[in-house]
């Protein structure tokens, strides 16, 4: 028995020694897994960008670049982001809506801005798709519903526009799983508290986003691809209710105003 | 990690046959099954359970040729499953996961080529008796 425990006991040293060396060889350098992975999001980041963009209408005020520029810069700068890996895109559309797209790509609806009440509601928005370009979910979502040989043949060019074209509206209108929703949802708070942005106004927008919800629905993109609002609405006021920072805002009144004016005309 | 040892008895032909096809059906599983590593195992419990009144030859061969399985079996499902939540959750491909495939994979050839050579050598009627899997089948399996 003893003669037996003691073979037993060398075959998993055996393997714990195995794995260990194992591990002292660093397998992602040698086989390029992260510059692969890294380079395969850079390639349909720019494929998808280019297809959507000449499909759909950009923004071309400067003013209100500019003016969501500085709401990006204050979150990026406050969360340690790099601010050239976020690439923010205005759409002149009516829907209320903003997505992410690989490689940074952040797009956000002018029916988003002329919808939010104040600026703390737009950066709620926008930190929480921050959120879900920095925890890498928009390329889970699409490897875990499209698959990672589409993804990569996507790049080769050896699909057709019509499938980036489904891709993309995966993305752009359809949510996250909730787990996944929840996780970009905390993180934003954390990064609003970082910057110093009242989060309870994010709160407020979902509130009043799923109270709307069923008369003008079909301009609520970002609401109807986000489900359970309420209770989003919820969880974001408990996790932000007993921090204690003394909120500021990144634009005057006066710019926040002149924005909706600037998009409206 | 193998050695040859003279048997209780000199094992006749129909015994030395059944005994190598209890190896091979773990191997013929594993190619089959691929990548469920269940499989095999199963395929191995079934033929040990459907030779359980066999002589004490067989018994043995089948009990040792399952608890390799056992073993393998925990060491692949934690790979398999590591697997599948790279693929379908948020975890991402690491240097642990590759160390770990890696390490799973080396235990999987050196038991494939044992299963072989024991197989073809119980196939000949010699006794292969394993480092601890034999040891184990000696307290479990009894005449």
């Amino acid at each position: 028995m003893k003669k037996t425990s003691i073979q037993g006991l060398s075959i998993v040293f055996l393997f714990v020694s195995m794995l260990f060396l194992c591990n002292q060889i660093n397998w992602m350098q040698l086989f390029s897994i992260k510059a692969t992975t890294a380079k395969t999001e850079e390639k349909l980041g720019e494929l998808f960008w280019g297809i959507y963009q000449k499909a759909e209408k950009q923004n071309d005020k400067k003013f209100a670049n500019q003016v969501l520029d500085s709401l990006v810069n204050q979150l990026c700068k406050n969360n340690k982001i790099k601010r050239a890996t976020i690439k923010l895109h205005i759409i002149t559309k009516n829907e209320v809506n903003a997505f992410a797209l690989p490689n940074g790509h952040l797009v956000v609806y002018t029916g988003l801005i002329a919808n939010c009440k104040n600026q703390e509601e737009l950066s709620g928005v926008i930190a929480h798709e921050i959120a879900h370009i920095e925890s890498n979910h928009v390329m889970s979502k699409l490897t875990k519903e499209i698959g990672l040989t589409m993804l990569i043949s996507m790049t080769t060019g050896n699909t057709g526009a019509e499938s980036i074209k489904n891709a993309i509206k995966l993305l752009s209108s359809s949510a996250f799983d909730r787990k996944l929703e929840k996780e970009a949802d905390i993180k934003a708070v954390d990064y609003l508290c970082n910057a110093k942005i009242n989060p309870e106004a994010f709160a407020n927008f979902l509130y009043r986003l799923a109270e709307e919800e069923n008369s003008t629905s079909k301009y609520l993109s970002w609401i109807s691809t986000h489900p359970e609002s309420k209770n989003r609405a919820e969880y974001i006021i408990a996790y932000s209710k007993n921090k204690k920072i003394k909120y500021k805002s990144i634009l005057t009144k006066s710019t926040w105003l002149a924005l909706k004016n600037n998009l409206a005309n | 990690m193998i050695s040859n040892i003279p048997f209780d008895y000199p094992p006749g032909e129909h015994e030395t046959e059944k005994a190598s096809y209890s190896y091979l059906m773990s191997l013929i599983a594993a190619i089959a099954g691929l990548p469920l590593p269940i499989i095999n195992l199963l395929a191995t419990a079934f033929f040990y359970l459907a030779n359980k009144k066999s002589t004490y030859f067989v018994r043995w061969h089948c009990t040792q040729a399952l608890l390799s399985q056992i073993s393998l079996l925990f060491v692949n499902s934690y790979g398999f499953w590591w697997t599948i939540s790279i693929i379908f959750t948020k975890e991402e491909i690491s240097n642990h996961y590759i160390a770990y495939l890696i390490t799973a994979f080396m235990f999987n050839i050196i038991e494939f080529i044992v299963t072989i050579y024991t197989a073809i050598q119980t196939r000949k009627g010699i006794h292969v008796q394993w480092w601890f899997y034999g040891s184990l089948t000696n307290l479990i399996c009894k005449p």
